[in-house]
C-alpha cells in the first residue's frame, strides 16, 4: 500500500535474514550495520535460507518491520542443494500473499549472493528501505498485539 | 486426505469486519497434510489477517489454535477455555471441523477459512490428485485400484471415452491420465484385458450422497 509520508523523516525498519554461508569470512556485519543511516537494519544470520517460512516474514511485518530481506546462497552453491532455491518460492509466495492484502510485495525480496562483504550486505538492506520507503511507513506500527 | 484450500484473503476480510477478538483454528490431520490448515498455516494466516483487517481499517485480534483433530469431540473440547474470550472462530480444518466447532459452540458465528474440495493423494511434493468421491459403493476391485468415478472426468464406469487423447491424457485437462486409459494398462499388464469385457451389475448409487444426508449407525459400536 502506497502512503503519502514525509520520505526524509521515515526511517525504514529493515530486517536481513542471511544465510550464513553467503557472507565473506571477514565480513564485520555488527560494524557495518552500525555505519548505516537514513534506515535502521537489523541483521539475522541463519544457518540456510530454506530455514525462513512464509509465516515468519509476515510475522516480521506484522511486528512493524517495514521491509524484509533474505539473503541466500546461489543456485548450485547452495550446501543443502536446494535450499536457498526454496527459500526464493517461499518468498514470491509470501510477497503474493502481502500484494493480496494490500501491504505491498515490495516489502519482502530476496537476494543470491556469495562471499558478500558487510557493505554489500548493507547494499542489499538499502535496496529494500528505498521499496519500503516508496511504500511508506508499515500500518502495523503502533497496533496492538495479537 | 480430506483437501480444502484458502479462501481468498478479501473474503475472509470481509466475513470478519464488525469483530475484535477472533480465534483462528486450525486441524492437525488432513488439511495440515494437504499444508491449508495446520499449524504452520495457521501461523501464516494469523498475521496476514491481522495485517489485512489493519489495511482494512478494523484492527482485530486473533487468537490461534490447532486440534490434533477438528471434528473429535474430545479434541474441540480443547477450545472450551478460550472461546469465552473471542467473539468469534474462523476455521481452516475442512467442512467437517468448521461444522463441528460451529454445533459445540453455536452461540459463536464460525466461519470457514477454506474451501474444502475433495479427497485426495499427495502425488508429489506440492502436488495433490483427486483419487475418491466417496461415492458409497467401491469398484476399484473392478478397476484394478483405479478409481474411475473420481478420477475420470465423466465419472465413466465402461472405458475411456473418445475425448481421450492420443497420449493418454484426459481431454479436460492435457495434465491429467485418462483413468480408463491406466485402467487397460493395467489390466494388460496383468494379463486381463478379458475382465474388462465381462458384463457387470450396475453400480449401486443408493449408498450415495443421492438418498439424502447419510448416517451411519452400528449399534454394537454405541453405549
Amino acid at each position: 500500500m502506497v502512503r503519502n509520508v514525509d520520505a526524509v523523516d521515515f526511517e525504514p525498519e529493515i530486517v536481513v535474514l542471511y544465510c550464513q554461508q553467503c557472507v565473506a569470512e571477514d565480513a564485520d556485519v555488527a560494524a557495518a550495520a552500525k555505519a548505516v543511516s537514513g534506515f535502521r537494519p537489523r541483521f539475522e544470520v541463519m544457518p540456510c535460507s530454506s530455514k525462513v517460512e512464509a509465516s515468519h516474514v509476515l510475522k516480521l511485518i506484522e511486528q512493524g518491520a517495514d521491509g524484509v530481506a533474505v539473503v541466500g546462497c546461489p543456485e548450485k552453491r547452495c550446501r543443502f542443494l536446494v535450499g536457498s532455491t526454496m527459500a526464493e518460492k517461499r518468498i514470491e509466495y509470501a510477497r503474493g500473499l502481502l500484494d493480496e492484502i494490500r501491504m505491498g510485495a515490495e516489502r519482502l525480496g530476496m537476494d543470491r549472493a556469495s562471499q558478500l562483504s558487510a557493505a554489500r550486505l548493507v547494499e542489499i538492506a538499502e535496496h529494500r528501505a528505498a521499496a519500503a520507503r516508496a511504500l511508506g511507513p508499515n500500518p502495523m506500527k503502533g497496533a496492538t498485539g495479537p | 486426505m480430506i483437501v480444502a484450500e484458502w479462501k481468498p484473503i478479501a473474503e475472509l476480510v470481509q466475513m470478519l469486519r464488525g469483530h475484535k477478538k477472533v480465534l483462528l483454528a486450525g486441524c492437525a490431520t488432513c488439511v495440515a497434510e494437504c499444508a491449508s490448515g495446520g499449524e504452520r498455516e495457521v501461523e501464516t494466516l494469523a498475521p496476514l489477517l491481522r495485517m489485512a483487517m489493519q489495511v482494512d481499517g478494523n484492527p482485530i485480534q486473533i487468537r490461534t489454535k490447532t486440534l490434533e483433530r477438528q471434528c473429535e469431540w474430545e479434541f474441540v473440547e480443547e477450545l472450551a477455555e478460550i472461546v469465552p474470550e473471542v467473539d468469534a472462530i474462523i476455521s481452516i480444518a475442512c467442512g467437517i471441523g468448521i461444522q463441528a466447532l460451529a454445533e459445540r459452540f453455536p452461540d459463536l458465528p464460525v466461519y470457514p477459512g477454506v474451501n474444502t474440495t475433495s479427497l485426495a493423494i499427495r502425488e508429489e511434493p506440492g502436488l495433490w490428485a483427486v483419487r475418491c468421491a466417496a461415492c458409497g459403493d467401491c469398484v476399484l476391485g473392478d478397476t484394478y485400484g483405479l478409481c474411475p468415478i473420481a478420477r475420470c472426468a465423466k465419472s465413466l464406469m465402461n472405458g475411456p471415452c473418445g475425448g481421450t487423447r492420443s497420449d493418454g491424457k484426459c481431454e479436460v485437462d492435457e495434465d491429467v491420465d485418462c483413468v480408463w486409459n491406466l485402467i487397460v494398462e493395467r489390466a494388460r499388464a496383468r494379463g486381463k484385458m478379458q475382465e474388462l469385457t465381462e458384463f457387470r451389475k450396475a453400480k449401486d448409487w443408493s449408498n450415495s450422497g443421492h438418498g439424502g444426508p447419510k448416517r451411519i449407525l452400528r449399534e454394537e459400536l454405541r453405549p
